[in-house]
């Protein structure tokens, strides 16, 4: 008997843009794409303006619980770009980035966190699922998504995005075992943003990444730094014509840091120490690309400012869209359950309805 | 016209469906080549070919989560649950998703898929493989529940079920899949959902039931006819959520006495959503209280006391006897 | 000897066919061992041995159909049990060594089946529900019952239209079954909830007024001629015995609904008893053919029972009139009230020595205060007269 080795895996890690806004390595072709680099960097200005203005809506009782996706602006925005229109994508609940790329509309980013059901509706984004609260369950969709899509020889690509903590559940694994047994045109984003709620990631896996879960499942997973646009961008845009090719699925872990709270109703200060969020403040990832455009003149204060404006001023007509939707009528309730509503449930709307008039709020 | 099992009628109506509609397609484990652990698919991946027949790796949540996607994304899945125990694991997705992804897009996404399970005690089988988990699924809103209980209802409400656009679970009570045999014409015709199916009409008591345990209870009805010259009505319940409940209040309007026949546990069965809307709905129509007869609110026994668990025909004749001499 | 029968091979078959021996006649096998391939409606299986042994006979031939539970293979040696079917023959117990057989349609557990054909109807019935004439709890239609009520015969007054139990009850044939009634520890003010009879009184009453045309005569019966002791009670009720002979009218029942007035060729009377639970009204069967002697029996064992609270349901329904003797308490007159559908109730005052006028003079008579109601519904004023006529007339005899 004699002993050899089955087999060999190694992960790769890949970062272009340093903290300081320097390219190191050999960049990818979109270093050279000015439009789309300073596309990205208005998209990831927009996102963090949004953001900071739903926090604000939140804290003043204009909104319920939201979860800020402050950090994570690189990895959502460059996923949306690595994407194509007929390709559908798959959310967990913070991915505002790719959905406003996509097409989402602000106000109804808003309106979905305002417990307003019309905020899924995506009137300019007939495509793509609806946030997936449940954990991971979401990867499932985009896999069978991807199965339909490879049955119909149609070249697109399911696009899903998972959080550190959701590639412990089982849906996870299961639907990255179907990508790769099925040979699926899908691409599974992992952020990790290093924490689950208040569980870091060391007591969340004894992995050392978990780009390399993907091994188990027979495809190829890559770790990139998520801060690092250039980098992501590349990773999801590899995938995803690998993916389209008919190679199958791919898995990349975006190495990030969730600089806010885990959503408004969380305080992070109970888990975490200060310094480690100064410390993960300094690598983020708007100031590294902005730093990266001012190095190569493809950018000035002015344009900025104006940038600021100008995303000020949208997004102050999405909360004002967002304010005027009102409360739904309530046999919105029932319409959806449905194709056709069935006698049993007729009954209950009509008397929901009937009903309504005798109470208010 | 064909005299095919329940099973077969199954296997008919699968057919039919892929040879129609070439978004259907069915998935599972061990349905492509082996044809089902019940033989259901048997034959069908020969014919329609490995793209239209999947054999998935086994994992239940990953077969239910697949067909929303699938689904979703404009195909028909019929998903297989290989026996009724291993259900469980879909239930997140079918909860979650299944069933509300419609409310969540505001219509704009939907989930037609179709997800089949084996369902009930009585064939012998070791553990796991004898639940009746219906109630479960019935609780789930946006979705429907279907269970047929004769050959012909199983071709026309599975064929219904693939047609609907929402998602349905269709239960195959297992030991009706070769009990016996009917003439089922292939004609690729679906059986109304949502309406119950009158199998025996009667005046002096109503029995309500579904899949398996109208076997029982059918002979119950025989028996009173024959020996005691009761007339009981029998209504198979067909689809399980959302109840057509007119029928059943139209005929205990009637009788004015209600027996409901499952297998599943009491407690929180559906036998007690009926009862309460009768009671909510008919309470003065009624001649004495509703009665159930169910299977006990245990862990479905191992084979060898499965008789004992399920209702029998002496259980409902007994429960007849209560609400006729109240 | 001992025989091995054909065990039910699991799938609720009656029988099964033989394909193949695999063993003859002094072969010696052991247990497990494949006897013979027997092929059912759906599958071929190898039927191995029960036990170790000799075999000295076998049952049939390839193609031969051997009924479940009929001998299949003699052993030598002393007799045994029969193995459990289960553990020798389960199908797929023998997934190693299992020749090519037929699919049983199961990777587990035995599919019960079989090659009948079911006919079956099943209807789709869309129609609407036809309510049935009476609503009412099951436990009000099990009271209808012990007390014989056509529940269809009792106005409802439940607030969804339904029959409740007071309406049952308030039912002339209804049994006024009294719950005992707490008595009151101190003497300040309370309000309490009528119960039992008191309760169905209340009902009874308010339904009386509600639909009764009631009218009421007084009069008086005098006793002056009575010779020796007489029992009035049941002078009182002879003398009605004989009114209502004469004026049916009044021994009757009235459906207002219908306008049915129902003459009654008998008199079951009620009598009205005042208990400490409240009015109590027990039914004197066809008292009116009865002798005096019997009258006074009966009304003895109905009062005892009455205190007793022993009347049977039965002994309180359909009295076609009532005699309310309130006089022996106090009063002489009063409005009795009549309880649909009778029409007519008889109250008699108490007994009085009044001063009379007599022919020349004046003279002390006893007398007995008597009030008449009856429904103007259906009796008229003359029939009623006559009726007190009468009563009055007989009471007056002097025996």
């Amino acid at each position: 008997m004699s002993i050899t080795t089955a087999a060999r895996f190694e992960i790769k890690y890949r970062s272009y843009l340093t903290p300081e806004g320097r390219l190191v390595g050999t960049p990818p072709a979109i270093a050279s794409d000015a439009d789309l680099l300073k596309r990205l960097y208005r998209m990831m200005v927009l996102v963090r303006i949004f953001d900071s203005k739903a926090i604000a809506l939140q804290r003043t009782g204009q909104l319920g619980t939201y979860a800020s996706c402050l950090g994570h602006e690189a990895t959502h925005v460059a996923t949306g770009a690595a994407m194509r229109p007929e390709d559908v994508f798959f959310p967990m609940y913070r991915e505002y980035g790719t959905q406003l790329w996509r097409g989402v509309h602000m106000e109804e980013i808003l309106a979905f966190w305002g417990g307003d059901e019309r905020g899924t509706a995506f009137q300019n984004q007939p495509l793509d699922f609806p946030w997936a609260v449940p954990i991971a369950t979401q990867t499932l969709h985009a896999a069978g998504a991807a199965l339909a899509f490879k049955l119909r020889g149609e070249k697109r690509v399911a696009v899903t995005v998972i959080g550190d903590g959701g590639t412990s559940q089982g849906d996870f694994y299961e639907s990255l075992n179907a990508a790769g047994a099925f040979r699926l045109p899908a691409v599974f984003v992992i952020v990790n943003n290093q924490w689950a709620i208040s569980v870091p990631l060391k007591a969340q896996t004894a992995c050392e990444t978990l780009a390399q879960k993907a091994i188990a499942a027979g495809l190829p997973g890559v770790q990139v730094d998520g801060n690092d646009v250039l980098a992501v961008h590349e990773a999801v845009t590899e995938a995803v014509e690998r993916a389209r090719t008919g190679d199958g699925a791919s898995v990349i872990e975006a190495l990030t840091y969730r600089l806010s709270d885990h959503t408004t109703a969380d305080d992070a200060r109970r888990y975490r120490s200060a310094a480690e969020v100064e410390d993960a403040q300094k690598k983020e990832p708007i100031g590294r690309l902005k730093r990266l455009l001012m190095a190569r003149k493809l950018w000035s204060d002015e344009e900025e400012k104006t940038l600021i404006q100008d995303c000020q001023h949208q997004v102050d007509a999405a909360v004002q869209a967002y304010q005027a939707y009102g409360k739904p009528p309530r046999s919105d309730m029932f319409d959806y359950t449905f194709a056709e509503l069935p006698e049993s449930l007729q009954a209950e709307r009509a008397k929901a309805l009937a009903e309504e008039g005798s109470h208010h709020g | 016209m064909a005299k095919v099992t329940l099973v077969e009628a199954v296997n008919l109506a699968l057919a039919r469906a892929l040879a129609d509609d070439p978004r259907v397609v069915l998935l599972g484990e061990d349905i492509g080549v082996n044809g089902g652990v019940f033989r259901a698919t048997v034959g069908l991946q020969e014919r329609f070919g490995p793209n239209r027949v999947l054999d998935t790796p086994l994992a239940e949540s990953m077969i239910a989560g697949l067909a929303i996607g699938m689904a979703a994304m404009g195909m028909r899945p019929v998903a297989e649950i290989q026996f009724s125990g291993f259900i469980y694991p879909t239930i997140d997705q079918m909860i979650n998703h299944a069933g509300r992804l419609r409310t969540r897009t505001r219509g704009r996404l939907s989930v037609p898929m179709v997800l089949r399970a084996p369902s009930g005690a009585g064939i012998h089988a070791p553990e796991h493989h004898s639940e009746s988990n219906e109630s479960l699924f019935a609780h789930m809103p946006g979705i429907r529940v279907v269970m047929p209980s004769s050959p012909t209802r199983a071709y026309g409400l599975l064929l219904a079920a693939i047609q609907d656009p929402d998602p349905v679970v269709f239960f195959e009570p297992t030991r009706l899949y070769r009990l016996n045999k009917q003439e089922v014409e292939d004609d690729g015709q679906p059986l109304p959902l949502d309406t119950c199916f009158v199998l025996r009409e009667g005046h002096d008591l109503t029995f309500v039931s579904w899949g398996a345990m109208l076997h029982e209870t059918l002979e119950a009805a025989r028996l009173l006819a024959e020996t005691e010259q009761v007339s009981a009505e029998v209504i198979d319940l067909g689809t399980l959520s959302p109840i057509d409940y007119e029928t059943i209040l139209e005929s205990v309007g009637r009788t004015g006495r209600l027996v409901i026949v499952h297998e599943a546990p009491r407690t929180a069965g559906l036998g007690a959503e009926i009862a309460a809307e009768v009671a909510e709905r008919a309470l003065y129509e009624l001649e004495a209280p509703i009665v159930r007869v169910t299977g006990y609110d245990v862990v479905t026994p191992f084979f060898k006391l499965e008789h004992d668990f399920m209702p029998s025909v002496d259980r409902i004749r007994r429960a007849a006897h209560q609400v006729l001499e109240p | 000897m001992k025989t091995f029968h054909l065990p039910d091979l699991g799938e609720g078959l009656t029988e099964a066919e033989i394909v193949e021996w695999h063993v003859q006649v002094g072969d010696t096998v052991t247990t497990d061992q494949p006897l013979v391939a027997m092929e059912t409606a759906k599958a071929v299986v190898d039927v191995p041995a029960p036990w170790s042994g000799r075999i000295s006979a076998l049952h049939g031939k390839p193609g031969d159909i051997i009924p479940t539970h009929a001998p299949l293979v003699d052993f030598e040696g002393p007799g045994g049990e029969q193995p459990s079917p289960t553990t020798t023959t389960h199908p797929t117990a023998k997934a190693v060594s299992a020749p090519p057989r037929e699919d049983q349609g199961s990777v587990v557990g035995h599919m019960p089946a079989a090659e009948s054909v079911v006919a079956e109807q099943a209807i789709i019935r869309k129609r609407p529900a036809e309510k049935r004439t009476v609503k009412a709890l099951p436990k009000v239609r099990r009271r209808a019952r012990e007390l014989g009520i056509d529940l269809r015969r009792v106005a409802a007054s439940g607030r969804h239209g339904e029959t409740t139990l007071a309406d049952l009850e308030a039912h002339p044939a209804g049994t006024p079954t009294a719950a005992p009634r707490a008595p009151s520890a101190n003497r300040a003010s309370q309000t309490e909830t009528l119960r039992g009879t008191r309760r169905i009184m209340a009902q009874t009453m308010s339904l009386a007024r509600d639909q009764v045309a009631a009218t009421t005569l007084f009069d008086d019966a005098d006793l002056e001629a009575w010779q020796g002791r007489q029992d009035i009670t049941v002078r009182v009720i002879r003398a009605l015995a004989k009114a209502c002979t004469a004026q049916p009218a009044l021994n009757a029942w009235f459906n207002g609904e219908t306008l049915e007035h129902t003459l009654h060729g008998h008199l079951d009377l009620g009598l009205a008893v005042d208990t400490p639970d409240g009015l109590i009204v027990p039914v004197l069967r066809d008292i009116g053919r009865a002798a005096p002697g019997e009258i006074r029996q009966e009304l003895e064992r109905v009062k005892k029972k009455t205190q007793a609270r022993a009347l049977e349901p039965g002994e309180m329904t359909h009295p076609t009139f009532t005699l309310s003797n309130f006089g022996m308490i106090a009063g002489r007159y009063a409005t009795p009230v009549i309880v649909p559908p009778m029409v007519a109730i008889l109250g008699v005052g108490r007994l009085c020595h009044d001063v009379v006028a007599v022919m020349g003079g004046i003279a002390t008579h006893r007398r007995l205060p008597l009030s008449l109601t009856f429904d103007h519904r259906c009796v008229t004023g003359g029939d009623a007269c006559r009726f007190l006529r009468t009563l009055i007339d007989d009471l007056a005899e002097p025996s």
